[in-house]
């Protein structure tokens, strides 16, 4: 019998609640009281996510935040700023000692990567994984990943973009030099592409959510269950959402 | 920025890592004594565990705004505390540092 292990669905959460959401399930299972979990996930107000070592104020313009009801949140993950918008949100959390994990940093993320890969591919999507922490389909850039290890615990989080709006996404963030802002926002469109552009049709959560189910079954030949968040869980959330990601301390910190 | 004195200084510099990520610095320094003052590292790079680059900002404080003195110390501070860096390295951090005095 295959490894079981759980699968979470939780649309139209907020940033605050993702994050605490991650994180949770990380303090969790570097316990033992969950097996590894991989969770798909859309955020509700959509949201800017910055990397932890990054300064708030030099990535993301407040104001327009605030005047297209587009919220932020800091990650307990590296890496850079993600408008979260129309996508599918993935997040692996699974003990650094368990076997299907490489101890490499590198070496994992190409593993994890790869059962977005294989997702991709159940959708006629070809594309390949490319360090740092991207896969690229057409050449371009269509899903975008960030690892943590806490607790000897690996919370793997990315994106899969359904579809994107280069200018409004740029229109959120900060750009160095306003008179660059055209050709940065041209760069970007050549390095960027979607489900939606690749296809030529809209796909819906559940489809992209159905074949990246099993991406990761493939790829790390397990079964992914249907379940529900422990009470410890839950009351995790609540405690991370309400004293870290939704507070100024942690989202300015830097 | 320049204050008054023209002793104490501020400074930023952005400076893309080579195959690495893009790094953005805020530096205070000492302008005669080349120490540095005060120092924030931000970037899209990768540090494990992640608490580390506040000890590595920590550390760096009265350090000698110098190219070999800045990689060994940034280096021993790696060492010691067993941080991994993805897209970032003692050498990139210090021209990222060095950058700001341009």
């Amino acid at each position: 019998m295959k490894e079981q292990w759980r699968l979470l669905i939780t649309e139209n959460n907020s940033a605050y609640s993702n994050m605490a959401m991650d994180r949770a399930e990380l303090v969790s299972i570097s316990k033992g009281k969950a097996p590894p979990t991989v969770r798909f996930f859309t955020w509700k107000p959509r949201a800017i996510s910055i990397g932890y070592f990054q300064s708030l104020k030099e990535e993301v313009d407040l104001d327009a935040c605030k005047n297209l009801g587009v919220d932020y949140v800091r990650r307990i993950t590296g890496g850079g700023a993600v408008f979260h918008d129309k996508e599918l949100t993935y997040s692996i959390v699974i003990p650094e000692s368990h076997n299907q994990i490489p101890k490499n940093i590198m070496e994992s993320y190409g593993r994890i990567c790869g059962a977005i890969v294989k997702g991709l591919k159940q959708l006629d999507i070809e594309s390949s994984y490319v360090p740092i922490n991207d896969i690229i389909a057409d050449g371009k850039k269509i899903s975008g990943n960030a690892q943590t290890r806490k607790a000897k615990t690996v919370l793997q989080h990315g994106t899969i973009l359904m579809d994107v709006d280069v200018e409004e996404m740029f229109s959120l963030l900060i750009v160095p030099d306003e008179k660059i802002r055209d050709k940065l926002i041209s760069d970007v469109k050549q390095r960027v592409t979607s489900v939606k552009y690749i296809l030529g049709k809209d796909i819906s959560f559940e489809d992209i959510a159905d074949a990246m189910k099993i991406g990761f079954e493939e790829e790390f030949n397990i079964e992914l269950n249907n379940g529900t968040f422990t009470d410890e869980e839950i009351e995790l959330t609540n405690k991370f959402e309400k004293d870290f990601f939704s507070t100024e301390e942690w989202n300015h910190r830097r | 920025m320049v204050n008054k004195c023209n002793i104490k200084m501020q400074s930023q510099s952005t400076y893309k890592v080579p195959k690495g990520k893009l790094l953005k610095i805020f530096l205070e320094y000492n302008e005669k004594s080349k120490l540095i003052d005060n120092l924030k590292i931000t970037g899209d790079f990768f540090a494990y565990p992640e608490e580390s680059i506040e000890i590595l900002e920590y550390k760096l404080k009265n350090a000698l705004l110098k190219r070999e003195i800045l990689i060994e110390k940034i280096s021993s501070i790696i060492k010691e505390n067993q941080i991994e860096f993805i897209g970032l390295n003692a050498e990139g951090l210090a021209e990222g540092i060095l950058m700001c005095l341009k």
